[in-house]
């Protein structure tokens, strides 16, 4: 008896190891589609969400005016708008500050509410009343009220001197509100933004992906207890508390699917939309399943309880040649990764920099502000090694800020390649030879469990100390909470960074790297900030948002992405590509660098 | 005993207070910037962020009394806070997560204490002989054993290749029997609401899910339970009231189960205790490894992204646990011997 158990046993482990588990050879569930991957959602507010996770949910559910087609990112298709605007059929003005959609008649919110340009108007102004800080809005400010304007408060600043629109009185509140609302008008059936200046990105802004477009039904948001329209309400209802957002876990669009559970962290379930005003979806039911075990998630996808996975690079290979499941990689990603050199490293309480002093012991606050140690530092990176090892090949080297195929672009352009020779030259002009003689010490810090940053840190460490033996670097890894601190305070000699594409336009990925006002220009200290508007960078990042030649504004890129090679701004390292990895039932995926994720309404599953 | 009981009940408060002042503590230790990790959990999430006003938002610049008298006037409202790691309330993370692990730990925990006792009887019974030997060998190798290795071989054969015990709480047809309007949730329990329901095909598919998670749990457990019962059960045969029993022709069946398994049981009950509360805590490897979303999960997600409401709220949570099955242990000792009394 035990010996057969035994026997039994064995042979089920034998075949569990080495059975390539059942492809099935009909659709399961063909009316369910079942999405595993991984990570949690932040919130259902359009407004508020500024994540990928939130994102994707919002996508199913709310339309915008227009939608990218196919896989472009830069050509549209109308969606609740007619038509596309354009200067050709006349809906944008020809100074290029006026953009006017025809709202879609005949189309019904999943409550049976119909889609009126009210709603449209509301959906924006409520996007800009409520401007959480830290929110995607800023996107909507800059091209109605200009550069410089980033959201509510530089509107109450400018319009009634009050920086704070809490503080608002009932008088101020109307004087803002008439702002706001002279922006966007209705005429019957149309509605017009007003911009301030010309934004060629304005349509990208506003295109399907980016949630911050997405249209409400005014009277539903206004029972759930959102902002009610009127200006007495601008302060309650500006810069809410997460949780305390009315729409936080609700939502009502007119998108092909309804929402029917959000358990944050572990499922979402929409069931489809059967009043949708354009064909009704393939599937009665989408499921977005958070699994963190890649195992798991592998099993559900060779078993066919998931259509779709996540399959990080490094276990893909494990399903790619299995029958049934289909592997696409090379998928455009709008995103980069950089280390970001900090020009003016702040000494006090800084344990990364040793001494804090140029005697071999430490790094002084300047080090990074010599255009030598910066390319010296750009010259010690294994390029190549680090996208076919570390990412695969599944990556190309950043040319600069501006990544593929945006304006700007250039296959051909200069880009720094290991080149130890070179590093030394430029670590030897240094300081004017003084930090060849005395050394340095410093840490590079990433933060825990990041392998793609610990790699590149030990790569640098390594060819650095290899070029003079008087080169320390440590490389340590810290908590993300340390991490995030340090970088705060301005504590980290260099830290690593990256952008995903908020809009697919060179100015989204300038502006926040190379302006003096942008994100990253705060991670190099003020020595950056004034460097940055002496060299013409920030007029020529002015120029190129305003100008609407095309051409001009491709010459204008291409500089940018010069000069951040040319002064080794930041050592620019690479932009990953996309993989996605379904069940080869699954019919209709495509990608689009815009689109937060799925699109279960672009799917079927058909039997092989 | 009764008294004994109600006393241990009024030290509660007390004790829940002071782990909410230790824990507090020991986050407080962390700057306002490292606390905003808790905000901010991806560098993804960095772009665009005003971290002074965030810090401000939130109010993680207050001095810590005041941060604590916030929460804890909250407490004593009914208000745990809000769980940035879970998207809602303590409350609501852990009542929405308890029926989740406490069903699996009903189920895991009759057959792991009774399978336990059962192969530490047998195998004392059997003392070195061939099955004793087997069951120490893989006692031995099971304690020793990962446990989401046997986990993941647990999913592969039984889910992977005989596609029998799938991952995650329900499948997708009987989650939408669940979700439905008609579908009456009494007590979150999957299985029982099934039954209260007359969803026969949900009690199905729950137990389909839950065995997987128990048979994983089961052998990790049993091993310790047996180890501990064979040692225990193996002292009370050479006891001399055990010799006197059969020299008075007492059955042996009789003598082990009636004389010796009983007194064996004490040591049993002193580490099924503990093992009732870690499966009440939540089970945090099993759970990934299943997708089976409890508490062990959330606990460790909340500790990670630095969420002190939520740290604070499963800190409490598991206190609680503590003294009440610690009661219930001393309680037991007191049924299975009635020589302890409690006082």
């Amino acid at each position: 008896m035990q010996k057969k158990l035994v026997v039994f046993l064995t042979l089920l482990l034998v075949v569990s190891v080495f059975s390539v588990v059942g492809a099935q050879e009909e659709v399961k569930s063909p009316d369910t589609f079942t999405y595993v991957t991984i990570g949690d959602q932040s919130t259902l507010d359009p407004h508020f969400a500024y994540d990928t996770g939130s994102s994707e949910l919002i996508y199913q559910v709310y339309e915008t005016l227009i939608d990218y087609e196919g896989e472009s990112v830069q050509d549209f298709v109308p969606l609740l708008s007619t038509e596309v605007p354009s200067q050709e059929n006349g809906l944008v003005s020809e100074d290029g500050t006026e953009y006017t959609f025809i709202i879609r008649e005949g189309v019904e919110f999943s409550n049976g509410n119909a889609l009126t340009p009210e709603d449209v108007k509301y959906s924006f102004l409520r996007g800009m009343v409520s401007d959480r800080s830290g929110g995607p809005i800023w996107m909507l400010y800059e091209p109605l009220f200009g550069a410089g304007f980033a959201g509510l408060s530089d509107v109450t600043a400018d319009v009634v001197g009050v920086e704070d629109p809490k503080q608002l009185t009932d008088e101020q509140a109307e004087e803002v509100l008439a702002a706001l609302d002279e922006k966007i008008t209705i005429d019957g059936n149309e509605v017009t933004f007003h911009l301030a200046a010309p934004y060629p990105p304005f349509l990208n802004i506003v295109a399907k992906g980016a949630s911050w477009g997405s249209i409400l039904d005014k009277e539903w948001s206004i029972e759930q207890g959102a902002w009610d329209g009127t200006a007495a309400e601008i302060a309650d209802a500006h810069d809410p508390v997460k949780e305390e957002d009315p729409l936080f876990d609700k939502m009502m669009g007119t998108g092909p699917f309804i929402l029917t559970e959000w358990v944050n962290g572990d499922n979402v379930v929409f069931r489809r939309n059967d009043n949708y005003w354009r064909e009704p979806a393939n599937f009665k039911t989408a499921i977005i399943r958070n699994v963190d075990e890649w195992s798991t998630r592998k099993l559900m996808l060779l078993r066919g309880d998931a259509d779709m996975i996540y399959a990080p690079t490094q276990y893909r290979a494990q399903v790619e040649s299995e029958e049934g499941v289909t592997v696409t990689t090379g998928i455009p990603v709008l995103q980069n990764m950089n280390m970001i050199f900090n020009w003016d490293i702040t000494t006090e309480g800084n344990n990364y920099i040793g001494s804090g002093e140029m005697d071999g012991e430490g790094i002084p606050s300047d080090f990074f502000e010599d255009e030598d140690v910066r390319k010296a530092f750009s010259y010690s990176f294994n390029y190549q090694a680090f996208l076919e090892q570390v990412r695969m090949g599944e990556a190309i080297q950043l040319r600069g800020p501006i990544v593929d195929p945006l304006l700007g672009y250039d296959e051909n352009s200069d880009v720094y390649s290991l080149d130890l020779e070179k590093a030394e030259e430029h670590f030897r002009n240094a300081f004017g030879g003084e930090l060849w003689e005395t050394g340095f010490t410093m840490d590079l810090v990433y933060n825990s469990g990041n392998d793609p940053r610990k790699t590149a840190a030990d790569m640098l460490k390594s060819y650095i100390e290899r070029i003079n033996p008087k080169f320390n670097i440590n490389v340590r890894g810290v908590q993300w909470s340390t991490y995030l601190d340090a970088s705060v305070r301005g504590t980290l000699p260099a830290s690593f960074g990256g952008w995903l594409a908020d809009f697919p336009d060179p100015h989204n990925f300038v502006q926040p790297f190379l302006d003096s006002a942008g994100y990253y220009a705060g991670r190099r200290g003020d020595t950056y900030k004034e460097w940055a508007a002496e060299s013409g960078i920030d007029d020529l990042i002015s120029e190129g948002i305003s100008t609407t030649d095309p051409e001009r504004r491709e010459e204008i890129y291409k500089e940018l992405q010069q000069m951040s090679i040319d002064h080794a701004i930041d050592l620019w390292i690479d932009q990953p590509t996309g993989s996605n990895t379904r069940r080869t039932w699954v019919e209709g995926w495509y990608p689009n660098a815009m689109r937060p994720g799925v699109d279960f309404y672009s799917m079927d599953k058909v039997a092989e | 005993m009764v008294n004994y009981i109600i006393r241990r009940f009024l030290i509660l408060p007390f004790i829940l207070f002071g782990v909410t002042v230790l824990v507090f503590s020991m986050i407080m230790m962390l700057g306002p910037y490292q606390r905003l990790s808790t905000y901010i959990n991806d560098p993804a999430q960095l772009k665009g962020q005003d971290m002074d006003e965030l810090v401000s938002k939130y109010g993680l610049d207050d001095p810590w009394y005041e941060q604590y008298g916030r929460w804890i006037g909250g407490v004593l409202q009914g208000d745990f806070g809000w769980s940035e790691s879970a998207g809602q309330p303590v409350t609501e993370a852990i009542f929405s997560r308890f029926p989740a692990t406490l069903e699996l730990a009903l189920f895991a925990v009759i057959p792991v204490v009774m399978g336990g006792i059962w192969l530490g009887v047998l195998s004392a019974v059997h003392h070195n002989q061939k099955f004793d030997h087997i069951i120490r060998i893989v006692s031995t190798v099971g304690w020793s054993f990962p446990t989401f290795v046997f986990g993941l071989m647990v999913l592969m054969v039984f889910y992977g290749v005989l596609g029998w015990f799938p991952p995650g709480r329900l499948g997708a047809d009987a989650a939408a029997i669940v979700r439905s309007a008609e579908f009456i949730q009494y007590t979150g329990l999957n299985v029982l609401d099934g039954i209260l329901n007359l969803e026969f095909g949900v009690v199905v598919d729950s137990f389909r899910h839950l065995i997987g998670p128990i048979v994983t749990l089961a052998i990790v457990w049993w091993s310790y339970i047996l180890r501990i019962t064979r040692s225990s059960m193996l002292e009370t045969l050479r006891k001399d009231y055990i010799r006197t029993a059969r020299a008075k022709g007492v059955a042996e069946k009789f003598v082990i189960n009636k004389h010796a398994r009983r007194n064996a049981l004490i040591p049993v009950v002193t580490v099924a205790g503990p093992m009732v509360l870690g499966l009440l805590g939540g089970v945090v490897i099993v759970e990934s490894v299943f997708g089976y979303r409890g508490i062990g999960q959330y606990a460790a997600q909340a500790a990670q992204q630095l969420d002190y409401s939520g740290i604070l709220g499963v800190a409490m949570y598991f206190s609680f646990l503590l003294i009440l099955i610690n009661l219930i242990v001393d309680v037991s000792y007191a049924v299975i011997d009635p020589r302890i009394r409690l006082e």
